[in-house]
């Protein structure tokens, strides 16, 4: 959760220069945004000939860079070289820039999905039906849309993620709907112009 | 409670909600800018939130509450024009 990014995160940073390849560099880079993983952390310091817990420090200081850039929105070159101390070594300050901005759109978009929320309504299926008796009126023509609507929570576990309600609506009920709806329409008009 | 179905099933949902006579009774929305999380320090986010308020034959209510991104929201605006245009004709 940390975005502080401090002089030891950097010192860890370091330890990309033992990287077989850049696109090694690139791999651990995007890896690491995700978080902490034992398996990847172990891939890495095999790969890098380090220690595991060299590679944990690695992993973990490229997380919190990552996380810090996406946190503040850092899009330009200048904005990210500039988090980097005077005395880090220039080629792997660039390269880590460069990978960092080819990433960073990306990661915000997930950002945005990934918020916490409510249950966001994934689907919506109707059909009109016309009652034409009860049991207390013979004969009758009243129209009542049946509704169901879909939500997923993709916070939480995939069995548990999707709900329905299911629900009839009257003509009245309808009329408030869209009522609500159309304010709901001219407040974003509003806050579209402002 | 809420139950997930498997999959839209028209003959069966209907089934279901006469036999539950569910009956939507109250709405509730919120149109809202989200500003800032722990992972975008700045956002720009317009999202509405809605609840519904839906009752069964003997008076028990239930509450549902979610949110929408604003296409999800012109989607939904889009679908319930549609109902009310088919059920002027029906």
């Amino acid at each position: 959760m940390a975005t502080v990014v401090t002089a030891e995160h950097f010192s860890n940073l370091q330890l990309l220069l033992k990287a077989p390849s850049k696109d090694a560099v690139r791999e651990v880079c995007v890896q690491s945004h995700q978080g902490p993983s034992r398996i990847f952390t172990e891939n890495t310091a095999a790969k890098f000939n380090i220690s595991p817990s060299q590679a944990a420090q690695l992993v973990e200081s490229l997380h919190t860079l990552s996380r810090h850039v996406v946190f503040h929105n850092l899009t330009s070159p200048e904005q990210i070289l500039a988090l980097f101390p005077e005395s880090f070594h220039s080629s792997l300050k660039n390269l880590i820039t460069k990978i960092l901005l080819e990433n960073s759109a990306t990661w915000r978009t997930e950002a945005l999905s990934n918020q916490i929320s409510l249950p966001q309504l994934k689907e919506m299926d109707w059909r009109v039906d016309l009652v034409t008796s009860s049991e207390s009126v013979s004969r009758m023509a009243v129209p009542t849309c049946l509704l169901q609507l879909k939500m997923e929570d993709t916070r939480c576990r995939h069995d548990e993620a999707v709900s329905t309600v299911t629900m009839e609506l009257s003509r009245e009920s309808l009329d408030t709907m869209l009522d609500g709806l159309g304010r709901i329409r001219d407040q974003l008009s509003v806050v579209a112009g402002k | 409670s809420w139950e997930p179905l498997p999959h839209w099933d028209s003959a069966r949902w209907c089934d279901l909600c006469e036999a539950l006579c569910l009956q939507l009774v109250d709405i509730q929305w919120k149109l809202g800018m989200a500003v800032s999380s722990d992972t975008c320090r700045s956002l720009n986010c317009p999202y509405v939130m809605v609840m519904l308020k839906v009752a069964d034959p003997s008076g028990q209510i239930c509450q549902k509450s979610f949110e929408m991104t604003i296409p999800q929201f012109q989607n939904l605006h889009s679908h319930f024009k549609d109902i009310a245009a088919v059920m002027e004709t029906v």
